[in-house]
């Protein structure tokens, strides 16, 4: 669906992006993450022609983006909806006039204008704010109708620009599922740049990490968060205090192993008592993973690692700085 | 009592009386005036507006920045802002006679003031397309808006509030030109409150132009933030 190849990107002399290369399939949700300023937001403008690049090249279904012309441009754009963090509607008109919009553009006839606006409304649940002013919605109402103005013209990849950041966890979770709803029936290529990793772990099947405009990594979601590198360490931040004294070890729970219950298995196999010092569930693209940290008193420590050594699960031991 | 009820009416006579002998005057001054005015206003807003849209595609951040370009006309409205009114009415001489037929008269005044509004205009015009929420520009690019979709589809809507008040502000800046175009014949309450209120020591003339003037101000002014409320 789109190529990335030795893309090369900058602001005069200040380098944004360089040396990056990846592809994303049809039908995946792709995830760009990294820091403020790592240059997610250029990556994405430069996929629909919002940027021009220095170098590399990037092919959209098949065609350079840096030979297109006006119209080549203009039909790029309309298979690209786009999303964006502060919702960037018109707040002087209504809900029907915002999502009309790219229709208005493209001029289509009055009449099927209105039968498409109220069908995208209907699609993002919205159908009785259709005349209300937009100031006057939620944020997760208003990215409902940044949601429907980007599905207008039917794209067929929709580029989110930290399409959920200015929203509250809850209503981030319904703006999620209403993404993954619309991925699902209307058949499209999701691309997700975001800085939060709930955002990542709950979406996206592959992963693109930025950083300094450099790739940090890039790969499957769950091998991302199963087996963490350093760089991506960095931006899963956890809260939890450890406790002082013995060893901290932090294990995680791929697919296989979650369901059942390895911590009571193993107090009881090996005959030792261990402290829990905090976990998390999570729920990845399609089910639930977690990690759980627990404590382990030192004369104990050999037993549990060459344990979980020998049940393959995955493991870390934490440095008490962290 | 009767004493005071006498000096008052004895004044509202004099006021009456005042009122009568200039009534003509001071209406057909009042109309040259709003001529003069609303016909610069909407012809300095036209001349604006495009070099507004110009200045904004080529700006630094526009949709088609061109430094040279802009340079060059930010320059030209700076100059041109630079001259005084009355420097101006008389500099351009020649080509109003050209243009309108005539250097004299109340419609041949509307040519300096235009030129003297527009990059005024110009400039409030294009400080009201900035103020538009960059975020929506780049939302309409988006989806294949083209240059000129993007202004008068999205800017010129989105900054309508802005340029209302802006509109009001040219108005009153036009109010206060048109009062020294009696210089070249163009009539007008300034022009009356000189001949009459200044040269022949009528100062009653002074005080009723003086007062409809403030009523003048008042009206474009309020119309303006009316207009707002309703556009918000
Ligand atoms: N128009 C521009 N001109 C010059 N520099 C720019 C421009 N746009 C972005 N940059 C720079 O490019 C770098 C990457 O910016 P970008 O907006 O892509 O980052 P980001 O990863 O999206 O960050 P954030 O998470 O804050 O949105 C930053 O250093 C930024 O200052
Ligand atoms: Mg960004």
């Amino acid at each position: 669906m789109i190529e990335v190849t030795n893309l090369e990107k900058s602001f005069g002399s200040v380098t944004v992006l360089k040396n990056l290369n990846f592809t994303i399939e049809k039908g995946e949700v792709f995830g760009v993450v990294g820091h403020s300023g790592a240059g997610k937001s250029t990556l994405l403008r430069c996929f629909n022609a919002l940027e021009g690049y220095q170098g590399g090249s990037i092919k959209v279904m098949g065609k350079e983006v840096a030979a297109l012309g006006r119209e080549g441009i203009k039909t790029l754009r309309r298979d690209m909806g786009m999303i964006f963090q502060n919702f960037n509607l018109m707040a002087r008109k209504n809900v029907f006039d915002n999502v009309a919009f790219p229709l208005e553009v493209w001029h289509t006839p009055a009449q099927e204008r209105k039968r498409r606006v109220l069908e995208l409304l209907d699609l993002v649940g919205l159908t009785d704010k259709a005349y209300q002013r937009v100031q006057n919605l939620s944020g997760g109402q208003k990215q409902r109708v940044g949601i429907a103005r980007a599905l207008a013209l039917s794209p067929s990849i929709l580029l989110c620009d930290e399409a959920t950041s200015a929203l509250d966890p809850r209503t981030t979770i319904t703006i999620l599922e209403l993404l993954e709803n619309i991925r699902k029936s209307l058949d499209l290529t999701i691309i997700m740049v975001t800085h939060q990793m709930e955002v990542v772990k709950r979406m996206c099947n592959r992963i693109l990490l930025l950083d300094g405009g450099e790739c940090q990594g890039l790969g499957q979601t769950e091998a991302f968060f199963l087996a963490p590198t350093p760089n991506v360490k960095t931006l899963i931040e956890d809260e939890f205090t450890l406790i002082p004294g013995g060893t901290n070890i932090r294990m995680w729970f791929p697919r296989e192993i979650s369901q059942n219950s390895v911590i009571t298995r193993m107090a009881r196999a090996l005959d030792v008592d261990f402290a829990i010092v905090g976990g998390k569930l999570e729920r990845y693209v399609d089910d639930v993973r977690g990690f759980l940290i627990i404590n382990v008193d030192d004369e104990h420590l050999e037993k549990v690692l060459n344990y979980l050594q020998e049940k393959k699960l995955f493991w870390e031991v934490m440095d008490d700085a962290s | 009592m009767p004493a005071n009820s006498n000096t008052f009416m004895a004044a509202l006579q004099a006021v009456q009386a005042s009122y009568l002998a200039i009534r003509d005057d001071l209406f057909q001054a009042l109309w040259e005036t709003v001529y003069m005015v609303s016909a610069s206003t909407v012809f300095s807003l036209v001349f604006g507006f495009l070099l507004a849209v110009v200045m904004i595609t080529t700006g630094p951040h526009g949709l088609r920045p061109n430094a040279r370009v802009y340079r060059s006309i930010d320059m030209a409205v700076n100059l041109l802002r630079s001259l005084p009114f009355i420097i101006l009415i008389i500099a351009i001489m020649p080509l109003t006679r050209l243009v309108m037929g005539t250097g004299i008269g109340t419609t041949a005044t509307i040519m300096p003031l235009t030129i003297a509004a527009a990059p005024f205009a110009a400039r409030l015009i294009e400080g009201s397309f900035l103020e538009v929420d960059k975020g929506v520009v780049e939302a309409a690019r988006s989806f294949g808006a083209s240059r000129w979709q993007t202004i008068f589809m999205v800017m010129l809507p989105e900054a309508m509030p802005a340029l209302v008040l802006n509109i009001a502000v040219l108005a009153i800046t036009l109010l206060g030109y048109s009062a020294m175009a009696g210089t070249v014949g163009g009539g007008g309450l300034g022009d009356l409150a000189y001949r009459l209120g200044y040269n022949r020591f009528q100062t009653d003339v002074t005080i009723w132009c003086i007062l409809l003037l403030i009523v003048l101000v008042q009206v474009i002014q309020s119309t303006g933030n009316f207009l707002y409320k309703r556009l918000r």
